[in-house]
């Protein structure tokens, strides 16, 4: 069966990201058409229906999540859009925002008339500055055709939205984190409870999605949930795009539906490991996710449950391709780098844990290390998970314990030979053609 | 049971019933439960971030920081078991990895301790260099609870350099666990918000944002940051190695009219150090830089007298404590009354006062009693005291929606005063303030009205007419002003400092009682003296008697003396402090904690009773050594006219001695009967006659009689002169305002010279730059009246145009402001 394209329904060489194109591609058929005829209870039951769960990350089903407000609150609810985008290896919003911004804008005018919001924010990491400028155009373009701030176009209801630029930290990506940012105040997670759904953003309820969950809610209240989870798996319902990078032939961003198999999308859609090497391991949701090995990789199906059963997880959609001949432990170098640089310092564990893992596997990169140095690593990060305030301690911890266990030999080697079989070196393949 | 309000848990597998909404420490601490914090303190809000409060919680998936999470109906809580202890070991490994943890886990530290009690022996014994937070250590106290001797990672020592360079407190950051006490304190509890975290991960540096100094990003000094830090830190200067305190004795703050609430701590019969009080009606909690930094340092200065000691052949001969009283005696039983006078000062206690004053009135049979008050408040004085009979509680601050501030920074004096309007504003009232200067205020007022220093009063009479409803134009500021005002619902008026010293003070009082009197406000002076109320309900002043009566009036006369048995003089003198500038040399002066302001000697001969001696002027022929505020017992009168106790917390050095004390033993030597108290509680009892108040310490306040007036003379010209044209600056000379017994605190305590520059032409950068004078260049400054030199200090608080001097010594300026010339003196 071919994947559908429910987000990235245009032509990638086309001037998508204009509202005459969307308005051409149907676009804000489902605000003006659908929504003068249902109540907000309807539309967030529909996209209760379709089973659709967070593309941030985390999994959660985002009908769920925003039940979770409060019934009985004076206060004002607010919408916020995670574009921060930080993950390592993800860069899939990205094509959203640039090409296709109305459906983003028209999924959370939706989104906001579900939960009652008047007031939402689209926040966009600091770095995505073409991308800001695509939004910030598509949300004026929107406001001058009327479908958003007072009265939208073709509904009783009003709508803002205010973009706002991050300043370059990943940990603002959690919610916590970027709603202090949006208030004007450090980039610091905080302490839950309270949750956002009671206390958020200027301590009031506050709903917070990822780009892509937030671009699918158009084409669910269309054409309904339950067409949405049709799509898919049982638990995994729907189409996630699916950023993939490293030592692939075919590096980019494609939508797919849930349940694909993944070494149909590796070798099929995106051409194969680069070079024609062999496949040594796959991080298949973004640097945070646990490393897997290629005879992990033979049976899994791209979906939530069968990448968790692998003992991984689907987390942003990110897959990272690592062909033989590489160094996993410079790899891992790499990756406790970014954590212990963007940790934010709030807690202990995470703020002192993710700098001695660094350090650490530094040193054995360097063919310094013990053989005790493993164990510690590991002894760290059982300190560090769980310990923290927000999962940005956790998140470094994966990658290293998965990293040790399935690559222990190459780890013993390095701390055997005193030095790095690879030489050292971050590879990179060129493909000759 | 529970109830609504109530939630049932168990917490190590006992059953409790706690109320809701209480976080899990909360709960285990009502319940004697230890459990570790670091991050967490009682003041602020919670944190989670040291990790070190983790508890198991059943049915949650991880562990919960107790400091953070609510206690919920049937938790079941445990908070030691092993794998929670192995767990917090290991974050505080994690911790001391970063810390300079030698310290901690020292091989010395039994033997630390052993020493901690003498003062820096410890160090000396052991060779410890790390940490001058010794016993007071909150990470020490954690780590040995959890029995942490070793530890696993390598330290990693940060190697910042220690920051030393700004008064009262050092900050070492390599010894920080960023707990982020310190920043939540400046940011929630002060509203100052100076400090936050710089940087992230462990690059974190606690400090105040953009690489600016505290002195650049607005810090009061106020030292609250420092009370809260867990570990060394941040240290007290002057404290530093100081070890724990042996005891706390609260007492009251004596540097200025606000007078807070202090905890003084001791150590060795020594007042060490002065942290706030939590009090309720004054300063809740707070201190200013002067009540929380100089205090011990005022005290404890090398200089203090501890000996009486007379001059002869102008050398200083010491003394014994007796030889000195009977020398006293013997001058002034030869002196008549007309040739005698005292000086008292408004830092002295009720009880000084009053004794005083019952000593001049009874013993020397004359009123020539009087205080600096006169000299500081110049004609104005009359007129401020009108203000301060409508004065009400501080706390008022907490009731108003417009507070209109006249005059007022309180960016180091009075900081306790600033929390309390800053916490206004956050809950929604609004400030105008009215200032020739960038000001502490100027930042957080809706509206911040900056007349010239020669347009005040036009600025003030201009507001006072809006609100009186007269036509006339106005700017968009003060008509915004008086709207303000007209719809405010709870109006409140603070009069700060800056326009006492002017000419034209009386008119400006006057305008603003009549804009309180309009918009039905009541008003809150905030006298720089601690005790100017008592002064002048003790009667310390020749029109006044004690109760604040004239004492003119001879039925007044008459009824003190019934109540001392002994008659009073006739009131015939028209004698007064400001007669020691022009008035006939005296035979016999008394000077009680003043130092006149002149350099010829102002009587045959001078008794000089005060904890420092003299600075400037002609020796005196007698110094008897007195004791400071934190050795005496007694009260004090705050601008709000509460009466405040005062203890004594240290013994006076050497032979000092409360004020009345020393005056009752010359009284009895001179054979005089009615001196012979024991303690202050008799003299209190006596001051209860007159007045009510004093039966009872409820510090309930005291009102200022309304008839209350003082007779002055019109001798300072209220006409300010024009400026003209480009070669002038407008000069303004104020009194300093922080001084003790007329001692400058700056002289003392000497981090308070770099906050504010005293005895200093203070000029903006670019008008300096037009003169050509940089910081710190000598200037001559002229007019037709005056003449005097200065270093020049930049401080771009200034408008272009106008500069001004603090000085430490009242010395007559007339007009004041009025233009100068300003040049550069050559050296
Ligand atoms: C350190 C950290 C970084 C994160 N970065 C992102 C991000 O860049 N984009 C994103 O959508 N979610 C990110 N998340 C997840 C968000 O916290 C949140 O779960 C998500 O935005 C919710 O949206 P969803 O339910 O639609 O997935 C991050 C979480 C953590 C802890
Ligand atoms: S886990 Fe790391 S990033 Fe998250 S709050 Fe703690 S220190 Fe900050
Ligand atoms: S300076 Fe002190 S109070 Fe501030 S974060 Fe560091 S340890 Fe905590
Ligand atoms: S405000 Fe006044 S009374 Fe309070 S601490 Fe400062 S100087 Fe002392
Ligand atoms: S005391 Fe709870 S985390 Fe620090």
């Amino acid at each position: 069966m071919a994947n559908q394209n429910i987000l990235l329904n245009f032509d990638r060489n086309g001037a998508n990201h204009t509202l005459e194109n969307y308005l051409k591609r149907k676009g804000y058929s489902t605000l003006s058409e659908k929504i003068p005829n249902m109540k907000p209870e309807q539309v967030l039951d529909e996209v209760k229906k379709s089973g659709i769960r967070g593309r941030g990350g985390a999994g959660f089903p985002a009908g769920i999540k925003w039940s979770f407000l409060p019934k009985d609150s004076d206060k004002p609810v607010y919408l916020i859009c995670n574009g921060d985008e930080g993950e390592p290896g993800t860069f899939k919003d990205r094509v959203i925002l640039e090409e296709n911004p109305h459906m983003l804008i028209e999924g959370m005018i939706l989104a906001a008339y579900a939960i009652n919001a008047k007031h939402c924010y689209i926040y966009i990491r600091g770095e995505y500055g073409f991308a800001l400028q695509r939004v910030q155009q598509a949300v004026d373009e929107a406001y001058r055709a009327g479908y958003l701030g007072k009265k939208l176009t073709g509904a009783n209801y009003s709508c803002d939205i205010t973009v706002h630029k991050g300043a370059g930290a990943y940990v603002v990506g959690d919610e916590t984190g970027l709603m202090n940012s949006i208030e004007g105040k450090k980039g610091q997670t905080r302490n839950k409870p309270p949750f956002p759904a009671v206390e958020g953003l200027y301590q009031c309820p506050t709903i917070i999605n990822n780009v892509e969950t937030l671009a699918s809610v158009p084409w669910i209240i269309d054409h309904g949930g339950a067409a949405y989870h049709s799509i898919g798996t049982e638990k995994s319902s729907g189409t996630k795009l699916l950023s993939i990078s490293g030592h692939v032939r075919k590096p980019g961003v494609y939508e797919v539906d849930l349940g694909y198999p993944f070494m149909d999308f590796l070798n099929k859609d995106c051409g194969g490991v680069i070079g024609n090497r062999k496949l040594k391991a796959v991080i298949p949701g973004g640097s945070s996710t646990p490393v897997l090995r290629p005879e992990d990789c033979e049976k899994i199906t791209i979906d939530y449950e069968s990448i968790a059963e692998a003992g991984s997880s689907l987390g942003s959609g990110a897959i990272l391709i690592i062909a033989e001949g590489s160094c996993m432990v410079k790899t891992l170098e790499v990756l406790t780098h970014f954590y212990h640089h963007e940790s934010c310092g709030q807690c202990t564990p995470c703020r002192e844990g993710t700098g001695w893992l660094h350090k650490i596997v530094k040193r054995i990169e360097a063919g310094q290390g013990k053989m005790e140095d493993l164990d510690l690593l590991t002894s760290i990060t059982k300190h560090i998970a769980f310990h923290t305030i927000c999962p940005l301690g956790d998140a470094a911890c994966g990658p290293v314990d998965s990293f040790v266990k399935k690559f222990k030999d190459e780890f013993i080697e390095h701390i055997k030979t005193g030095g790095c079989p690879f030489g050292g070196k971050f590879v990179r393949f060129q493909e000759r053609v | 049971m529970t109830s609504n309000n109530t939630v049932s848990i168990r917490i190590d597998n006992h059953p409790f019933t706690v109320e809701k909404g209480l976080t899990i420490l909360k709960a285990a601490e009502q319940n004697n439960i230890y459990i570790p914090t670091l991050c967490a303190h009682k003041e602020l809000t919670p944190y989670g971030g040291c990790r070190m409060c983790l508890v198991e919680v059943e049915g949650a998936r991880r562990f919960l920081t107790a400091c953070t999470t609510p206690v919920e109906d049937g938790m079941v809580i445990r908070t030691h078991t092993d794998q929670i202890q192995k767990e917090r070991r290991e974050i505080m490994e994690l911790i001391l990895s970063e810390h300079t943890s030698s310290c901690l886990i020292c091989e010395e530290s039994e033997l630390c301790r052993q020493y901690m009690p003498t003062i820096r022996k410890a160090g000396v014994t052991t060779g410890c260099r790390y940490c001058p937070n010794d016993d007071k250590c909150e990470l020490e106290k954690v780590v040995s609870w959890l029995e942490i001797k070793d530890i696993n990672h390598p330290v990693y020592y940060r190697g910042l350099s220690v920051e030393k360079y700004d008064p009262f407190y050092d900050r070492d950051y390599n010894l920080c666990i960023y707990c982020g006490r310190c920043v939540r304190v400046c940011q929630e509890v002060r509203l100052a918000n100076v400090l936050a975290f710089t940087q992230r991960g462990r690059s974190t540096v606690i400090g105040p944002a953009f690489g600016r100094s505290h002195l650049e990003s607005g810090c009061e000094f106020c030292g609250a940051c420092v009370s809260v830090c867990p570990t060394g830190a941040l240290a007290e200067k002057s404290n530093k190695w100081n070890g724990v305190a042996e005891a706390e004795i609260q007492t009251t703050c004596a540097l200025c009219g606000v007078g807070c609430q202090l905890q003084v701590l001791i150590r060795n019969d020594k007042a060490v150090a002065t942290i706030p009080v939590d009090d309720e009606f004054v300063n809740h909690g707070q201190l200013c830089v002067k009540g929380r930094f100089c205090v011990n340092e005022l005290v404890n200065h090398h200089q203090r007298i501890t000996k009486a000691s007379k001059y002869q052949d102008g050398n200083r001969l010491q003394i014994p404590i007796e030889d000195a009283i009977a020398i006293a005696a013997e001058q002034l039983k030869n002196c008549p009354p007309e040739d005698f006078a005292m000086v008292i000062s408004p830092n002295c206690s009720n009880e000084d006062l009053f004794i005083a004053q019952k000593f001049v009135r009874t013993v020397m049979n004359s009123h020539h009693i009087d205080s600096s008050a006169r000299l500081f408040y110049g004609n104005g004085f009359n007129d401020y005291l009108d203000l301060m009979k409508r004065t009400t509680a501080l706390s008022e601050i907490g009731q108003s929606d417009v507070i209109l501030c006249l005059g007022l920074d309180m960016r180091f004096g009075r900081s306790v005063v600033g929390v309390q309007i800053r916490k206004a504003i956050a809950r929604g009232a609004k400030i105008i303030t009215i200032h020739p200067n960038d000001h502490s205020l100027a930042l957080n007022a809706e509206l911040w009205i900056r007349p010239h220093t020669t347009e005040i009063l036009d600025s003030i009479s201009q507001l006072s007419n809006a609100l009186l409803e007269k036509h006339e134009p106005i700017t968009s500021r003060l008509a915004q002003a008086a709207d303000l005002l007209n719809a405010a619902k709870n109006p409140l008026i603070l009069m700060g400092g800056e326009f006492l010293p002017y000419s034209n003070s009386a008119e400006i009082m006057q305008q603003t009682l009549r804009i309180a009197e309009t918009i039905g406000s009541a008003i809150v002076p905030l006298p720089a003296q601690n005790n100017l109320h008592g002064s002048l309900l003790m009667g310390a002043y020749p029109e006044l008697l004690p109760g604040g009566i004239f004492s003119d009036e001879p039925d007044n006369r008459k009824k003190i003396s019934d109540i001392w048995g002994m008659t009073i003089q006739d009131f015939t003198t028209d004698w007064n402090l400001n007669k020691i500038f022009t008035g006939k040399k005296l035979k016999v002066v008394y000077l009680v904690g003043e130092l006149p302001p002149i350099d010829e000697p102002i009587g045959d001969f001078v008794i000089y009773q005060n904890i420092y001696p003299p600075e400037h002027g002609a020796p005196p022929n007698l110094i008897l050594p007195a004791a400071a505020f934190t050795e005496i017992d007694g009260t004090f009168i705050n601008g709000a006219g509460r009466v405040q106790r005062v203890q004594r917390t240290a013994p006076p050095p050497g032979d000092a001695q409360p004020d009345w004390q020393l005056l009752c033993q010359i009284a009895r030597k001179m054979g005089a009967t009615g001196f012979d108290y024991k303690n202050h509680q008799q003299i209190q009892q006596e001051i209860a006659r007159f007045i009510e108040r004093f039966k009872k310490f409820d510090r309930k306040p005291v009102v200022l009689p309304k008839h209350i007036k003082l007779q002055l003379e019109p001798e300072r010209s209220s006409q300010l002169s024009e400026t003209d044209g480009q070669s002038f600056f407008v000069l303004t000379i104020f009194n300093s305002e922080h001084q003790y017994r007329g001692i400058p605190i700056a002289d003392k305590a000497e981090g308070f010279k770099k906050l504010i520059a005293e005895d200093s032409l203070l000029i903006n950068g670019s008008d300096a730059r037009k003169i050509g004078v940089v910081d710190g260049d000598q200037v001559l400054v002229s007019s037709d009246l005056f003449e005097k030199s200065f270093p020049v200090r930049l401080s771009d608080n200034l408008q272009s145009g106008s500069v001004q001097i603090i000085q430490q010594r009242f010395q007559p300026f007339n007009p004041n402001p009025h233009p100068v010339k300003i040049r550069r003196k050559d050296v």
